[in-house]
C-alpha cells in the first residue's frame, strides 16, 4: 500500500515539480526509466508469486537503471547508441510482458 | 510465453515437495526477473532450502540471482510480508495482492519500495512532461537524427533561398515595367499638357507681354491684328489670347462692320493681347522700325507694350476632333 502511494506520490510530484532534465542525464533518462519497470513488475510478480524480498528488489531495481544506463552510454561511445537503446528497450518489453502474463495469470487466474 | 510461464506457476502454487529434484529448475530458469529470488519465499521446505540457494546461483538469466540468494534468506522471514504468515496453507498470489495492498504496514521493505517507486513515478512523469513539450521532436533525437534534421532544413532554406530570389527578381521586373508604364504615362500626360497649350484647351502661365491697342478712330482691321499675330509668332509668342479669345493654329480674323471678329467671336477695341513668351524677343520684334506698332500708330491708332513676369492666358477652345485627319504615325 505504501509503496503504492509512493509510486503516486512521485507521478504526482514529477507533474507538478516539472524539472528541467539535465542534458547529460537527457538520454538515460527513458532507458532507465523502462529498467525501473521491468524491476517493478518482476518485483510484483515475486510478491504475487510469494517469494519477494525487499532486499533483492532494490538490487534488482537499482542494477537495472544502472546497466540500463550504461549499456546506453557505452553505445552513445561506440556509435550505436540508438540500435542498442532500441534492443535494450525490446529485451525489457519481453520481460514485463512475461512478467505482466504472470502476474495476470495470478490475478485473474486466466 | 505463456506456456513457460505456466509451468513455475502450477508449480508454486502447491508447496515445492522435498523431493523435487534440481531437474525441475530449469523451468524456473524461464523467469525472467525477480522470481530468482525464489530461495527466501520458500520456507515451506526447510529441507529443501539450501538446494534452491544453490540453484539460484547458475542462473545467469536473473539479474539479482547470485548475491541475495544466499544472505536474503535470514531477513526472509520478518521482512517478506505477505506469504510468511502462514506457511501451512499457501497463499494464491491473488491473497497475496490483497493482503499486501490492505492492511497498511508501514514496514522497511515498504518504505524502501515506496522510495523507489516514487523514484520511479517521479523519472516516469518527468520524462513525458519533457516528452509532451512543444520542442519534443527535437528534445528526444539522438545526434544522428538532429544531424540529418539539420541537413534537410539546409537544404529547405537553400531552395527556399533560390525561390525567394526568383521571387523578388520576377517582383523587380513586374515593379520595373509598371515604371515603365506610369512613366509613359506621365509623359503622356506632360505632352497632352504641352499640346493642349498649342491648342488652346488648357489655361496657360508665364512671362510675357501684355499688347494694348487703342483704336479711338475705328482705323483697325482685322488684317493688321493678324500682322500683329503673326509678328508675336514669328518672335515666339507660346500662346496668345486677345479680348478673352484663344489663338490658337487654326484662327481666323474677320470683319464684321466696325469691329473684327476672331473665331466668329466679336471683339471690340481695345484689343488687348495677352502673350507667353520670351519678352525680350516679344517686345523688340513689334517696336521694330516699319513694325507693327509703327504701322498701327500710323493708321492713329495707340499701342502700349507692357513687359510682365507672369502672363495667365486662361481663354479656352473646345478640343476639336479632326473629321478626316488621322494620325499617320503608328
Amino acid at each position: 500500500m505504501i509503496a503504492v502511494l509512493g509510486l503516486v506520490v512521485g507521478v504526482v510530484a514529477g507533474l507538478l515539480v516539472q524539472p528541467e532534465v539535465p542534458a547529460a542525464v537527457e538520454p538515460y533518462l527513458p532507458i532507465a526509466v523502462v529498467a525501473a519497470l521491468d524491476a517493478v513488475f518482476g518485483g510484483l510478480r515475486a510478491m504475487l508469486d510469494g517469494i519477494f524480498d525487499d532486499k533483492v528488489f532494490v538490487v534488482s531495481f537499482l542494477s537495472n537503471v544502472v546497466v540500463a544506463a550504461l549499456i546506453v552510454f557505452l553505445g552513445d561511445k561506440l556509435g550505436v547508441g540508438a540500435q542498442l537503446s532500441t534492443g535494450v528497450v525490446v529485451v525489457l518489453g519481453i520481460r514485463i510482458f512475461s512478467n505482466a502474463a504472470a502476474i495476470r495469470r495470478h490475478v485473474f487466474r486466466a | 510465453m505463456s506456456d513457460h510461464d505456466e509451468r513455475p506457476d502450477d508449480r508454486l502454487r502447491k508447496p515445492l515437495p522435498p523431493w523435487v529434484p534440481p531437474a525441475d529448475r530449469p523451468g524456473k530458469s524461464e523467469r525472467p526477473a525477480e522470481p530468482a529470488e525464489g530461495a527466501p519465499g520458500e520456507p515451506t521446505a526447510p529441507p529443501d532450502a539450501p538446494p534452491p540457494a544453490r540453484d539460484d546461483a547458475p542462473l545467469p538469466a536473473s539479474d539479482d540471482a547470485p548475491p541475495p540468494a544466499p544472505d536474503a534468506q535470514p531477513p526472509a522471514p520478518d521482512d517478506a510480508p505477505p506469504p510468511d504468515p502462514e506457511p501451512p496453507a499457501p497463499l494464491t498470489g491473488r491473497e497475496r495482492l490483497v493482503n499486501g495492498l490492505w492492511p497498511p504496514r508501514v514496514t522497511r521493505a515498504q518504505l524502501i519500495v515506496a522510495l523507489l517507486l516514487f523514484g520511479l513515478g517521479f523519472g516516469l512523469a518527468v520524462q513525458v512532461a519533457s516528452n509532451s513539450g512543444g520542442d519534443s521532436a527535437l528534445r528526444g533525437a539522438r545526434q544522428e537524427d538532429l544531424v540529418r534534421i539539420l541537413d534537410e532544413l539546409d537544404d529547405r532554406t537553400e531552395r527556399l533561398e533560390d525561390e525567394r530570389q526568383g521571387l523578388e527578381k520576377q517582383r523587380e521586373e513586374l515593379e520595373n515595367s509598371s515604371d515603365q508604364a506610369e512613366e509613359a504615362r506621365r509623359q503622356t500626360l506632360e505632352k497632352e499638357r504641352q499640346l493642349g497649350i498649342l491648342a488652346g484647351t488648357v489655361a496657360a502661365q508665364g512671362p510675357g507681354i501684355t499688347v494694348t491697342i487703342e483704336d479711338t478712330m475705328g482705323t483697325v482691321e482685322a488684317d493688321m491684328l493678324l500682322d500683329a499675330i503673326q509678328e508675336l509668332r514669328a518672335a515666339g509668342a507660346e500662346a496668345i489670347q486677345v479680348n478673352g479669345v484663344r489663338i490658337v493654329a487654326g484662327t481666323y480674323l474677320t470683319e464684321s462692320g466696325k469691329s473684327v471678329s476672331v473665331d466668329g467671336n466679336k471683339i471690340n477695341a481695345p484689343y488687348r493681347f495677352q502673350v507667353i513668351g520670351k519678352p525680350q524677343d516679344l517686345e523688340p520684334a513689334l517696336n521694330i522700325p516699319g513694325g507693327v506698332v509703327q504701322t498701327l500708330e500710323k493708321e492713329q491708332a495707340t499701342v502700349t507694350v507692357e513687359r510682365s513676369s507672369k502672363i495667365v492666358v486662361d481663354a479656352l477652345r473646345a478640343a476639336k476632333r479632326p473629321d478626316y485627319a488621322r494620325s499617320s504615325s503608328r
